[in-house]
């Protein structure tokens, strides 16, 4: 594998979706292939199921932990509004994973805003032309794992199947492996497993 | 979480506020006291494992100005010590370390100000570098995870050497960076202090001595300006004519900004900003023809370059803030300093951002916003509901927790958030000067952060308020610290729990009742009573942090299986998401349903269905019935 530069990684979701851990792997895939990165993350108050997101930068060459617009290689969408409200971010080098599973806010029934369906959510990425869009039925493979809460693995898996991640399978696999806890190890490499079976491609 | 306790020389991938936590351990750390805060909270839940492990010490004290005085104690003993708090924390501890910088020290200290540019998490975006020239409290700035432990093991050292306190000044975004860190040697051991003073008026501030030793400081401060250049480094090529002066997170954004951009300019980066290191500052000034300033919120450095420039390099031209280069508000990324260089020097940027914003203007527009809310089987939910119902025309001071998300629809029981426990402290103004209903809605753990004297005053001066201690056994929202009213420390042990109700009582307040919130019908009860009662009433609605009670279900190896909406009872009223609005409901378009990634499993909805629709499912908990949350406080 040639020298990275700058690889650009976001995590986008809502509190409470594993969305640190799932940041962790990749970081963690990357330190075990002795590449540099820097990663941003938001605690506290924000967390609390509003909109969340990482940012890992792996490369030679970034000292910003912050990305900047337009230059994202690869978003991983927990949660499709989420994901496409991460939009100035996606460019033609973008690759974008994402579960299909909507979760509307609750404030939107309560302002009386419209939530978009899934197929308009697809057409508006599909319209910043991403190199690609995978889409994962992440609750639904999770829950054929063990738990819905191991969906950001599935997607993880999922991620690393299409090649949009710059680590072979084997040091992924591995960092899941050693950042899980005990009690959910098997739980998420399963979770993994079946996300690297279950991805597709709409077009 | 990174291992704290890596061996010397291994590469550890490390949070920023673990970095600083490895740093005070690799500089010799004994003891450590904190109130947490983001984006500092992290420093302190590292330190209390890492203590455990190295038979060191730390506690979460009960607020900022205490864990200063905690860490004052111990340096005063002859003991190295840290306090660190969010910036606005600064302003609770600042009485405490204005005094403190004339008094000096016999051991160690050093205190961490970690500023939220941006309001991530915070009331306001206050600039805490002018504490540090305020106070003459000297000053590193780290910019990145390396640079949080090097820097804050240099401040336990230099702050031994002066015998002054040091400040290591963050910003969330070094705080809550991640990333590799080369570990040194951790010294940090158990050690017991004498508090011998090293002169007999040492720490006696009185007038005469207070005058001597403000002198003294003055002079120590011109000692450690002859060392600021020693952490300062200029890059980039020599000979550029474009300078630009740079601290903290500010330079990566630089770093990356100048690669993208092919500008060629040369970069002075900053570690001590204060005090100033004049002479490297004035060298560099002069070898350019234009300096740009780049750094967060105020203009800060800004100021002190134009008065070096004057005397090193009177025709330099600087630009920043104070020529509208930069802004002086919300956090930088690489897009601002693009920006600031493509008003500064004519550059084209590299990323046409006018055609991203137009791109994603129109998308964007259709993403309905997504707000923090209260968690699902949030206990404050229930408690909004009631006093929705029961006090809908009361005006509500509310106070600094994830109560404060009740400002929101549908519940609106928060017209105030302010400071830390000015909820009732802003009541006894508003109930003094108004004929209204006054309630101030108040957390555990802020109750005994700054609640206290406020509710004393409201008694004593006879206020006619209602105080709701919203008891959740946690300092939740900064993620689960001990706190006096639990019966654990910060290290796990068993400790005394200081009784709200007691406390409460000893006061004088008249009403005071416990209620667990999720019993709707007893805490509308409750809250009606209190309203109608004489003085000062408090009602305490008790029941834990929904989070704690999930992650205790869950280590029983128990399974959280959600609620269900029955189609057959549910009208599609709307009444659930209209007056509960827990996150989990989803609104079909012609019925509720609940999702099940989403729902914890409480039941607490199944009281406000009017059809009573909402129902369990085989396996299902009701946490009011089985005591969840409301018993398993030994912990």
């Amino acid at each position: 594998m040639g020298e990275i530069r700058e690889f650009n990684v976001m995590v986008a979701g809502v509190g409470g979706q594993g969305i640190l851990f799932t940041t962790n792997v990749i970081a963690r895939a990357a330190l075990k292939m002795g590449i540099n990165f820097v990663q941003s993350e938001i605690h506290g108050l924000s967390q609390r199921y509003g909109s969340i997101r990482t940012e890992l930068r792996i490369g030679s060459e970034v000292h910003s932990p912050l990305i900047l617009e337009g230059t994202l290689d690869l978003l991983i969408g927990m949660e499709p509004l989420e994901t496409l409200r991460q939009a100035p971010y996606i460019s033609e080098r973008t690759s974008i994973v994402m579960s299909d599973h909507i979760i509307p806010p609750i404030s939107a029934y309560l302002a009386r805003l419209r939530v978009p369906s899934l197929e308009e959510i697809l057409d508006d990425l599909r319209s910043l032309r991403p190199k690609r869009l995978a889409v994962v039925d992440a609750y639904g493979l999770a829950e054929k794992a063990g738990d819905y809460i191991a969906a950001n693995v599935v997607i993880l898996g999922a991620a690393q199947a299409i090649g949009s991640l710059p680590f072979p399978n084997g040091v992924l696999r591995e960092a899941v492996e050693e950042l899980s806890p005990a009690r959910y190890r098997d739980l998420n490499l399963r979770a993994y497993d079946l996300g690297r079976e279950g991805v597709s491609l709409p077009r | 979480m990174g291992d704290l306790l890596a061996p010397p020389n291994t590469l550890e991938v490390l949070l920023g506020n673990e970095a600083i936590a490895r740093g005070a351990l690799e500089g010799g750390l004994n003891v450590a006291a904190a109130y947490p805060g983001t984006p500092s909270t992290e420093i302190g839940e590292a330190l209390s494992k890492a203590a455990k492990k190295l038979g060191i010490y730390f506690e979460w004290s009960s607020n900022e100005k205490v864990a200063a005085e905690v860490a004052i104690g111990a340096a005063w003993s002859g003991l190295r010590s840290m306090t660190m708090m969010k910036h606005v924390g600064f302003n609770v501890a600042a009485d405490a370390v204005f005094t403190l910088t004339y008094a000096g020290l016999t051991g160690a200290m050093v205190i961490v100000s970690a500023d939220d540019p941006h309001c991530h998490s915070s009331q306001n975006e206050q600039d805490n570098r002018h504490y540090s020239e305020a106070a003459g409290l000297p000053m590193l700035e780290p910019s990145n995870v390396q640079e949080a432990k090097d820097f804050t093991k240099e401040a336990m050292e230099l702050s031994h050497r002066y015998k002054v306190p040091f400040m290591v000044r963050t910003t969330t975004r070094v705080n809550h960076q991640r990333g590799p860190v080369r570990l040194g040697e951790i010294t940090a051991k158990p050690s017991t202090g004498v508090f011998e003073p090293p002169e007999p008026d040492r720490y006696l501030q009185v007038g005469a001595i207070a005058r001597k030793h403000h002198v003294e400081l003055l002079k120590k401060l011109r000692d450690i300006q002859e060392i600021s250049g020693s952490y300062a480094r200029i890059e980039g090529p020599q000979d550029a004519e474009i300078g630009i002066v740079t601290s903290g997170v500010s330079y990566a954004h630089v770093r990356d900004a100048l690669r993208l951009s092919g500008l060629e300019a040369k970069i002075l980066k900053l570690g001590m900003t204060f005090p100033l290191p004049e002479r490297t500052i004035g060298d560099f000034l002069r070898s350019i023809n234009t300096a740009l300033i780049v750094e967060e919120l105020d203009p800060f450095l800004e100021i002190k370059v134009r008065s070096i420039a004057k005397d090193y390099a009177p025709d330099l031209e600087v630009l920043g803030k104070l020529t509208g280069h930069m802004p002086q508000f919300h956090e930088y990324t690489v897009r601002t300093v693009l920006e600031g260089l493509s008003k500064a020097f004519g550059i084209r940027s590299p990323i046409d951002f006018a055609e991203i914003d137009r791109k994603s203007s129109s998308i964007l527009s259709k993403v309905p916003p997504r707000p923090p809310i209260l968690c699902p089987a949030c206990p404050h939910r229930s408690t909004g509901y009631a006093m929705r119902r029961a006090a809908g025309r009361a005006v509500f001071m509310g106070d600094i927790g994830c109560y404060a998300l009740l400002f929101q629809q549908p519940f609106r029981v928060e017209h105030v958030t302010h400071a830390m426990g000015s909820s009732i402290g802003i009541a006894n103004g508003v109930s003094l000067a108004t004929q209204q209903d006054v309630v101030a809605l108040i957390g555990d753990s802020t109750f005994f952060h700054a609640g206290i004297p406020a509710l004393i005053n409201a008694v004593h001066n006879g206020r006619k308020i209602l105080v709701v201690i919203m008891d959740n056994r946690t300092t939740a929202m900064t993620g689960h610290q001990s706190h006096p009213g639990v019966p654990y420390d910060a290290l796990g042990r068993e400790a005394p729990s200081v009784d709200i109700e007691a406390l409460v009582k000893a006061i004088g307040v008249n009403y005071i009742k416990i209620v667990d919130p999720f019993d709707h019908k007893e805490t509308e009860k409750a809250l009606r009573e209190a309203l109608k009662s004489e003085g000062v009433s408090v009602v305490i609605a008790r029941r834990e942090c929904a989070l704690l009670t999930v992650r205790d279900i869950r280590t029983q190896g128990k399974r959280i299986v959600p609620y269900k909406v029955n189609p057959e009872k549910c009208t599609y009223c709307r009444v659930c998401i209209n007056t509960f609005a827990c996150p989990a409901f989803v609104d079909t378009g012609s019925l509720v349903e609940i999702d099940p990634a989403v729902c914890f499993g409480c039941g607490a909805c199944v009281q406000v269905c009017p059809y009573e629709a909402i129902e369990p499912q085989e396996g299902s908990l009701d946490w009011r019935k089985e005591g969840l949350g409301v018993l398993a406080w030994g912990r």
